[in-house]
């Protein structure tokens, strides 16, 4: 089975409640790690104009390169849920090996502390929270409701299985595990 | 419940209430006697989900910044040093001020200094004022920075301030113009994004108007319309013209529900002044192209029902009074006034707090007690909370306790009471706001944090967050109460503010402060709203009020006028104001006019400072409040928005240190440049904290250092009529 996201981005404000509601669920101080991001994308020009928001969770690839990269084979996916994990454990951190699954990762989930031996840490889909019927905090907390996540193959059901939002950019190979409802410039 | 000796992790939900104009379940998880974390509403829906503010609680409770315990200053006003003292130590220096104030001046003397604070019925800012008229009466400040415009507007127009329609039946409207209104920017109303969201998904056509693309424009609009500060007025007279001209108006309502409209229509055809308000005149001063006037008045005439949502940040300019009268007087034009899906086009108090009426107001659980001392005012209309002797315009207080009676002003100021106000911060022009305080004799300040505005007090008196006592909350936007229940005990030495007035009163021999229990004023307010149950309400943290559809301001006189007149002296909309008429003040006309701002962009100070400022509410903040929260702080760094053409003329790239100036104060701070905003605006958004270098540049990039110190004549404060400069710094 494969859990998955689904993200309305016709709907995001850029509210960032996801952002912060992840830090503090998972007790993520202030500093360069974050588990949940929100990037602004803007294009045109005055008065002509396109602004959007796109969510960068960990996305919980198939094919996850984070995995492959690691030296420490620190990194698992889940044969029952599909979530990608780390082991801070086993992982060698950032100044030992310099960030390998940072640097295979095209949408940058692996995330480090400003702390020195920082040890990756990433989204995990609040694992602990299905376990409990919920849903992950994020999802829960968006105010827009933007945000889903279940099965993925539940979501394609719902949803559709459009893989195709303003700045994101499709790794066919890795197959994220997220769809969404696209914002158009002009729909 | 003490939960804090629980063991174990337990949740349970309260309503988050900081002044933001929102208010939201939070449901917290409790273990050892700390917060561990929070999740939000967790009841079916409508849920009433959190921002990022209600979720970032524990950084705020335990924030390195709280002041944990009484303190007494012990360096220069401003500097923040401070020694811990007792509470018996602080209540009697406190007690002591104020008896020594009374006996050797008038009461005048008193001033008293508040922001809403808490959105609550017991813990705020009505513990102080009760108490303080109790005592012999006081000065205060009046005005209400957010939305004054749009209470005097109100007042004069409808005869009140309940003029809302619940957010939901924004879903019954087939249009709904966002005028200078941002809920996805600012709270006004939880839910109120989503509400927006749901009716474009159901075919509701959305136009914006506003000088910045906003995060609603970008969400929601199909249109946007980007207009220069402080013109909307006229661009909103344009329409009226293009409605006459080609009779669109809807005579039938204006002839049963309003008096004056003919002489509104003489004025904006020109009959009256040989000025028509035509949509080319419009071009000229808001910079719309008259087509889009034209088109965007035909839309609002034709297609029904129409919401305009007249937000309040147009108000908060000089006559922005004018704006609201306007956008009045053309939802009544349209017919638009007490129908699903319309709007009454009046921002005011949009809360349980007023804006319904539903019975409840800020500090519902305080007895109201008169101040002895305040009567009516020479020279203003004769409305509910209009200006009253011996208040002070909240932009004047600094420049009353500068100049006293010397100024004209009732009083030479001795004693300030500040309660959870960050005064210096949130009140224009923060560089003379520092000088007088720095002037004060004496200064307590009631607060959770060491504020701008604390660092001047001489005593600080340690206050509880939300958490961390019993209350009760309002709702915003929808009809809901909160329940708060005392989840943790407040750190160090903090005391919800009725128990800090309890035991003021107590050392002041006021024995009638209030004798009953702590939690009987909350019993009462429960029995006096009718909610049935009030240990499930306590349970659940919220109780919504049934209702079979939306509220909708003026349905019964709409439906019923010849039973339910208006609450004005004619019984209806007063598109001409007699009220105002009988003042004989220019500046006041009986009809909605167009008054050319200070500092508009056609002002020759234009020159010096050509960029026209708009102080924006900021995302991550709710006011002044939350500004050092690392978790919000890291997400929008505090910024000047400059358009791509503006930064390009001045050399300076996104990211450069700039320095924002005019004659009142000058910041160095990052510039953003975007391309959302219009050319000729910088957007600085409101609220960051005061934090002037030696040379007196303000390094935090406080808003109200620019901001001019001048109310319009009907009260508005003017935070968003501003001129200043940019350069590289």
């Amino acid at each position: 089975m494969q859990l998955g996201i689904y993200y309305d981005q016709t709907r995001c404000v850029g509210c960032y409640t996801c952002v912060v509601a992840c830090k503090d669920w998972h007790d993520v101080p202030a500093g360069p790690a974050s588990w949940m991001r929100v990037h602004s994308i803007e294009a045109g020009s005055y008065p002509d104009l396109f602004a959007a928001y796109l969510i960068r969770p960990c996305y919980h690839c198939a094919q996850p390169a984070c995995a492959a990269a690691c030296p420490a084979e620190a990194i698992v996916k889940s044969a029952e849920t599909g979530i990608v994990t780390v082991d801070p454990e086993a992982c060698l951190g950032l100044e030992a090996c310099g960030g390998a699954c940072r640097e295979s990762c095209p949408y940058a989930a692996p995330q480090f502390g400003a702390e020195s031996e920082a040890r990756m840490q990433k989204c995990d889909l609040c694992a602990e929270r299905w376990a409990e019927g919920k849903k992950p905090i994020c999802v829960e907390g968006c105010p827009m409701r933007a945000l889903d996540a279940g099965p993925l193959k539940e979501l394609v059901r719902k949803y559709g299985d459009n893989q195709e939002a303003a700045g994101f950019v499709r790794h066919p190979d890795l197959k994220p595990a997220i769809v969404f409802k696209k914002k158009m410039w002009n729909p | 419940m003490p939960f804090q000796k629980i063991a174990e992790e337990v949740t349970i939900p309260t309503m988050c209430s900081p002044h933001c104009g929102g208010n939201c379940l939070l449901t917290v998880h409790v273990e050892q006697g700390r917060i561990k974390r929070v999740e939000t509403d967790l009841a079916p829906e409508p849920q009433l989900r959190a921002c990022m503010r209600g979720r970032a609680l524990r950084q705020r409770v335990y924030a390195p910044d709280r002041v944990l315990y009484p303190l007494k200053r012990t360096g220069p006003r401003g500097e923040g040093r401070f020694e811990r003292i007792s509470w018996d130590e602080a209540l009697d220096t406190v007690a002591g001020q104020i008896k020594r104030v009374r006996e050797k001046f008038d009461p005048e003397a008193i001033l008293f200094i508040h922001s809403p604070g808490d959105q609550v019925c017991l813990n705020n800012n009505a513990t102080i004022g009760r108490l303080l008229a109790l005592g012999g009466g006081y000065s205060a400040r009046f005005g209400t920075p957010s939305f004054q415009a749009g209470m005097f507007a109100s007042y004069l127009t409808y005869g009140t301030v309940y003029c809302s329609n619940t957010r939901d039946d924004l879903l019954n409207a087939r249009l709904i113009i966002m005028w200078g209104w941002d809920p996805a920017g600012t709270q006004t109303g939880t839910n109120t994004p989503w509400f927006l969201a749901r009716a474009k998904e159901s075919g509701t056509r959305i136009v914006a108007v506003d000088p910045l693309y906003s995060d609603s424009a970008a969400t929601f609009a199909e249109q946007w319309i980007p207009m220069r500060p402080g013109t909307d007025t006229a661009m909103l007279l344009a329409m009226a013209q293009v409605m006459i001209r080609e009779n669109l108006q809807d005579q039938s309502f204006l002839d049963t529900y309003t008096v004056g409209f003919d002489r509104f229509a003489a004025y904006v055809t020109g009959e009256a002044d040989g000025v028509a308000k035509t949509p080319a005149w419009a071009e000229d001063v808001t910079g719309v192209p008259a087509p889009v006037i034209e088109q965007l008045a035909r839309e609002y005439a034709t297609v029904k029902p129409a919401a305009l949502m007249a937000g309040i940040a147009p108000g908060r300019t000089a006559f922005g009074e004018q704006y609201h009268r306007a956008a009045i007087t053309l939802a009544a034009m349209t017919g638009n006034v007490g129908i699903h899906g319309g709007d009454a086009a009046a921002r005011a108090w949009e809360s349980t707090l007023g804006g319904y009426p539903f019975g409840m107001g800020s500090g519902a659980a305080v007895p109201k007690a008169k101040n002895p001392i305040e009567k009516p005012k020479a020279g203003t209309p004769d409305i509910p909370r209009g200006e009253k002797y011996p208040h002070i315009h909240f932009t004047r207080v600094a420049d009353a306790i500068l100049k006293g009676k010397k100024g004209g002003y009732p009083a030479d100021y001795k004693l300030l009471f500040v309660v959870s106000s960050n005064y210096l911060n949130s009140i224009p022009n923060s560089n003379k706001i520092a000088a007088a305080l720095k002037s004060m004799e004496f200064i307590v300040v009631e607060e959770q944090y060491m504020t701008a505005t604390a660092r001047y007090a001489d005593i600080i008196l340690p206050t509880a967050y939300f958490v961390e006592r019993d209350d009760m909350a309002l709702g915003v936007g929808m009809p809901y109460l909160g329940f708060q229940r005392k989840l943790i005990e407040p750190p160090g030495e903090c005391k919800p503010q009725n128990e800090i007035a309890r035991e003021l009163a107590a050392r002041l021999g006021i024995a009638d402060y209030d004798t009953r229990g702590p939690e009987e004023p909350l019993r009462e307010v429960a029995r006096r709203l009718n909610i049935p149950d009030y240990e499930a309400f306590k349970q659940k943290g919220v109780h919504w009020i049934e209702r079979s559809a939306p509220h909708v301001a003026f349905k019964q006189q709409i439906q019923d006028p010849a039973n339910h007149p208006f609450p004005t002296p004619s019984g209806k909309i007063e598109i001409y104001s007699q009220r105002l008429a009988d003042l004989n003040n220019p500046l006041l006309p009986p009809i909605p006019t167009y008054i050319e701002t200070w500092e508009s962009a056609n002002d020759p100070l234009a020159s010096r400072y050509p960029l026209q400022l708009v102080t924006k509410h900021a995302k991550r903040r709710a006011n002044a409040q939350f500004d050092t929260i690392p978790w919000l702080k890291e997400l929008i760094p505090q910024a000047i928005e400059l358009s791509v053409a503006d930064a390009r003329k001045r050399g300076v790239e996104d990211g450069d240190a700039v320095r924002v100036f005019n004659d009142r104060g000058q910041m160095v701070i990052p510039v953003k440049v975007s391309r959302r905003v219009m050319p000729g605006v910088a957007i600085l958004p409101a609220g960051a904290w005061y934090a002037p270098d030696a040379k007196g540049v303000d390094r935090g990039g406080c808003a109200n250092v620019l901001t001019r110190d001048e109310p319009s004549p009907g009260g508005a404060f003017a935070y968003n009529t501003v001129l200043v400069e940019v350069e590289k710094a």
